[in-house]
Formats: structure tokens, sequence, C-alpha cells
């Protein structure tokens, strides 16, 4: 009878602690900015969706490209409409995993790297970037910036205004997320 | 002359170009939230294609209302995590208030707005509550 009651708990704590490996959100904040001495252009997605796996060390994001708001409508007419193809390419990805070790039940801030794949325009390349992740047992709080390359992913922007375009924009991202309900 | 004030024109609209305004735009499909849920499970390629950038019109129950940093609000039909989810931007939300404060969790929501393509769920944007 004890060895039932004690497999039982076992079973109990094992299924406990399966379910709490995966975090998740959909409302993730991803940022972009633009900074050229011409013009700041900013824009900015609440509604991103992020997973974050502790067991795998994995993060995978999505976001759709017309979630993304500019303070000007025209802005983000051309956003969709001629920089990023929205209607051709309505979704912008990162699957990837966090290098450095986490203890992930130390709930204190770290600094990790994370490598992976971002799929913009239809175009994949292989990133590398810094994310500041503080765990916790009932929510991990993240946040990370990377700079890309509108070139590097096949973005054409026409020469009258690429000076009005920053070289390299800086996406910055950041996510609180809740344990995964499934 | 007239240059000169066309010019004005076009600047003036660059900087101040309307936004898309739903409410006055007539909804190409009008559907339950079920069947569109369905049409992107079977093929998220086709629907994607046929729904993205439309305007729409989708009823169902709402399973969970949020409400965003930005002050917008997001109302999931169907099902939570892989339902339709309706956003509805903050300057909507203030104009249609009245209407939106009948909505609750377990009601019917009916919003008309443009498919913006799918991630777990359907995302209706620009949406205003019918």
């Amino acid at each position: 009878m004890n060895k039932l009651i004690l497999c039982f708990a076992f079973g109990l704590i094992f299924f406990n602690a399966g379910a709490q490996n995966r975090f998740f959100t959909k409302d993730a904040k991803i940022n972009f900015n633009s900074s050229t001495s011409v013009e700041d252009i900013v824009a900015e997605s609440n509604q991103a969706t992020t997973l974050i796996d502790i067991d795998k060390n994995e993060v995978a994001f999505s976001v759709l490209t017309t979630s993304f708001k500019f303070r000007r409508a025209l802005m983000e007419e051309h956003f969709n409409e001629n920089y990023m193809e929205s209607p051709k390419f309505p979704k912008a990805k990162f699957s990837g995993k966090i290098i450095s070790t986490i203890d992930w039940k130390s709930e204190k801030p770290v600094i990790a790297d994370v490598k992976g794949q971002l799929t913009m325009h239809g175009v994949t390349k292989e990133v590398t970037l810094k994310a500041q992740i503080t765990p916790g047992k009932s929510k991990i709080v993240a946040s990370a910036e990377l700079k890309v390359t509108p070139e590097d992913f096949n973005i054409s922007i026409p020469s009258a205004v690429r000076d009005k375009i920053a070289k390299e924009v800086t996406i910055k991202i950041d996510a609180t997320y809740a344990p995964y309900q499934q | 002359m007239i240059g000169l004030i066309a010019a004005f024109a076009a600047i003036y609209y660059a900087f101040n170009m309307p936004r898309r305004n739903l409410s006055k735009e007539k909804a190409l499909y009008t559907l339950e939230a079920k069947q569109l849920i369905s049409e992107f499970k079977k093929d998220e390629a086709i629907a994607t294609k046929k729904y993205l950038d439309k305007a729409i019109a989708v009823k169902g129950e709402i399973k969970s209302i949020r409400t965003l940093d930005n002050h917008s609000m997001v109302f999931s039909l169907e099902d939570e995590m892989e339902g339709v989810s309706c956003t509805v931007d903050s300057a909507e939300v203030v104009s249609n208030s009245l209407k939106l404060a009948q909505f609750s969790k377990g009601s019917i929501g009916s919003f008309k707005g443009r498919c913006s393509g799918m991630l777990m769920d359907i995302q209706v944007i620009n949406c205003v509550p019918e």
C-alpha cells in the first residue's frame, strides 16, 4: 500500500514538474526603431506570440507584420505594401535556442546568449542576440535587442529614401511569459 | 501656383493619410468564427490567400477579453488560444465604449475588421463591434 502511495506521489510531482516546462504569451511587444539624422521611424506590435521551453532551452516567436503600428498611416502602408510585402509574407518568425545555462529556479535576472533562425520577408538568416531573462515559478520576464540590415532580408529600399532609413534597424523585444495551459 | 498648392496638398495627405476605417467599409465575408477557424485549420495557405487584408464580419462566443498596454482590446472568440482574436484599437475602444461594455465572457460578440493572418489564433485587426 505504501509503495502505491509513493508511486502515486512521484507520479504527481513528475506531472506537475512537466506541466511547468513551457511558458507562453500572445502579447509580447516587438518594437523596431530606425534612427537617422533625417527622421526617427518607430513601429510597435503588441501581439507577438512566443513560447519558451525551459527543459529544452528553446524559444520561438511569431508575429504578423500587419500588427506593427506606425505613427503615420502612410508609413504603415509603405512598410506593408512596399518593404515587407505583407500580403506575400504575412508572418515573421524566430526559432532558436538559449545557449547560456540558466538556473530556471533562481528568479534572478541573467544575461543569456540566444542563437537561432530569423525569417522575415521570406528570407531566413541565422542570428545571435543577447537577452535578459528573469525566471520565476509563475512567470518569466525576458527582453532582447538585435540589429538587422533590411538588405539582408531582400528588403529593397529605393535609393531616393534610403537615407531616411537607418542602415541597421534596432529591434527590441519584451515579453512576460505565463505557464502554457494546454 | 497650382503646382505649389498641389504639392502642399500631397505633403499634407502624406502626413495625415487617414487610416483604413472599417466602420465605413462593407464586409466582403460575413461568417461564424467557427467557420473561419475550420477553413484555416483545413488549409492555412488557401485561407490566408482568401481572407488576408479583406474586410470580414465575424461572430462567435467570447472566451476571453484582454486589454493591451496600448489600450486596445482583444476579444478571443470560440477558443482562447486557437480561436479568432479580434483587436479593437484604442481609438475605437473609446468611440464604441457603450457597445463594448455589453460584451462579456460567454456572450456572443460580433466584429467587423480586417483579417491579418494566423499565428496560433486567427487575427482580425482594426475591428469595430457590430
